[in-house]
């Protein structure tokens, strides 16, 4: 419990006292996480559709790579980006690795089979004669798209919300492709492993607070769209 | 708009769904699309509404191939399933019209003219997920009609209703279609609203088409033991063949073709008596007079000509009859 209140106690003062380098770090976590989950939205929710929607050869062996997928350990899809970044690796002319750019790939990575496999079960749980009505009635394949997209919004949202958990609290891939650098490539969850490995528990404890309070406040904006809207 | 069916061939998988070599629908009449289920009606309408595409052949919609942008242009599909977006009935008409080009001062004028039709004004603010199931039928039959597509398909537009709804709408529907639509494609696997419904009826089995004309002529003379019996036609063994009387088509007393009966049981409803038993192994039962000596283990009941069509035993297969 003493370690739990230290930490409470120095959260708050590192808060308080406006901490560059901790404000750098919760900068650059919201940013690689958030870019990461945002790539993965966009990329997941129309493949989602098109899995949940499509008919055509190896789909159910698709949605199971997917569902696979959505189990991988993060520490796996960093050590795959780490393979293929890295200076012998086949894209290691690109410099990517211990970068932002390569976490934010591993984190993406890492995000898409839950962004694509909730999105996917979320457009098959809507009515199959609404893409039918919609198709009728002439609406093309951008607009089915978003008007199925908004249907199944609290599923999407939903599959939003998993994916960014997934990568804000991960710290097996940042740590294998990013490298934990101080001042580029360090996120709240390296630096909390860096921190218990010194020692320096109540500052762990702080960051982990502090990771908390962060993954808390995007999820609620997201939670009160995904509320409002099932008001409606 | 007259819709024809050319060489259609459909299959799922391995499955032959559809083999219809032609039919079609007339211009400006409502045609039943009657047959047991899986016999392939859902998928027709489909096809016309291209939705699906054909293994071979063709469906014209007029003289055009039916193809997303026909069907977008001369299509309305009411589903079986009655589905919304999230928002009011006004909104998911609104959207619909919209969808088809319709601007927004005629939307208006469609709109209130549909819910009127179809008597559903007061369910027009009403969120479209929360009707029930009665209610969602009305709406998406007044989503279908505001569009005033040249072709109308409805798909079981009374299932789902409880039985004062479906009496209702079983009766105002003809007059809807009339006022409305220009060819109506209506399938159902009830014989009872085939026959309320419809100027012409085809009869879809097993994806071929075993019937199709004035319903008059359809239900007065099935082709087969198959269609006969779809139809509620009562069917006996008899030599070298089978006989099919019509629904209501057998008499308590002699006639044209006399059968004998084995009463199981008589029941009194007041007004009228009616004996249950078998004739030929088939349950069947026939109105008595309401007043009268009680029957006694046989009866004699009678067909006359034009109720009993005889079928040699290669008009149909009698493991199917029923």
């Amino acid at each position: 419990m003493d370690a739990l209140w230290e930490g409470l106690k120095e959260a708050v003062r590192l808060i308080v006292s406006g901490d560059a380098q901790l404000r750098e770090i919760a900068l650059r976590t919201i940013f690689v996480s958030g870019t990461a989950t945002l790539l993965a939205m966009g990329s997941g929710v129309p493949a989602g559709y098109a899995l949940a929607r499509g008919r055509f050869p190896g789909r159910t062996v698709l949605l199971g790579f997917v569902n696979t997928g959505m189990g991988v350990p993060p520490v796996v899809a960093g050590l795959i980006v780490w393979l293929m970044l890295v200076r012998s690796g086949p894209f290691g002319d690109l410099e990517l690795i211990y970068t932002k750019q390569a976490m934010i790939i591993a984190q993406y990575l890492i995000s898409l089979p839950l962004v694509l496999g909730f999105t996917a079960a979320a457009v098959q749980a809507l009515p199959p004669e609404l893409p039918d009505l919609l198709r009728v009635l002439g609406a093309g394949p951008l607009r089915r798209l978003w008007l199925l997209s908004r249907e199944a919004q609290l599923g999407i949202l939903a599959a939003i919300m998993a994916g960014f958990g997934s990568v804000i609290s991960e710290v097996g891939a940042s740590m294998a492709v990013g490298g934990n650098i101080s001042g580029d490539t360090r996120v709240l969850t390296t630096a909390i492993v860096l921190s218990t490995s010194r020692g320096e528990n109540a500052n762990a404890m702080a960051l982990g607070i502090i990771l908390l309070a962060m993954a808390f406040a995007v999820n609620l904006v997201l939670t009160v769209v995904q509320q409002r809207r099932r008001r409606r | 708009m007259r819709v024809t069916v050319e060489g259609l061939v459909f299959r799922r998988g391995r499955r032959r769904v559809l083999d219809i070599p032609a039919l079609e629908f007339i211009d400006g009449q409502t045609t039943a699309l009657v047959g047991p289920n899986g016999s392939g009606k859902s998928t027709l309408l489909r096809l016309v509404a291209a939705l699906e595409r054909p293994d071979a052949g063709s469906v014209f919609l007029g003289d055009r191939r039916a193809g997303p942008a026909e069907a977008r242009e001369s299509v309305a599909f009411a589903f079986q399933q009655a589905v919304f977006l999230s928002g009011s009935v006004r909104k998911n008409m609104e959207m619909a019209l919209a969808l088809r080009g319709v601007r927004g001062s005629e939307r208006a004028t469609r709109i209130a003219e549909a819910a009127a039709a179809c008597g559903i004004e007061p369910l027009l603010h009403r969120d479209a997920l929360r009707l029930s199931g009665g209610e969602a039928q009305r709406a998406n039959l007044a989503r279908a009609l505001s569009l005033r597509a040249p072709v109308t398909l409805l798909d079981e537009p009374l299932s789902g209703l409880d039985a004062p709804s479906r009496r209702q709408l079983l009766h105002d529907l003809p007059l809807l279609l009339r006022r409305f639509a220009t060819t109506t494609i209506v399938v159902t696997h009830d014989r009872d609203e085939a026959l309320r419904l419809s100027d012409s009826m085809a009869v879809l089995i097993e994806g071929t088409v075993r019937a199709s004309g004035p319903r008059a002529d359809v239900y007065g003379n099935p082709p087969d033991i198959e269609s006969a019996a779809f139809m509620g036609y009562m069917i006996l063994p008899s030599e070298g063949g089978f006989l099919a009387i019509a629904p209501r088509g057998l008499r308590h007393g002699p006639g044209d073709h006399c059968f004998e009966m084995h009463v199981d049981e008589v029941i009194d409803l007041g007004v009228r008596r009616e004996a249950w038993g078998t004739v030929a192994g088939v349950r069947t039962s026939v109105g008595l007079p309401a007043e009268g000596p009680a029957p006694g283990r046989t009866l004699v009941v009678s067909a006359s000509n034009r109720a009993l069509k005889r079928f040699g035993k290669g008009e149909g297969r009698a493991a199917d009859v029923h």
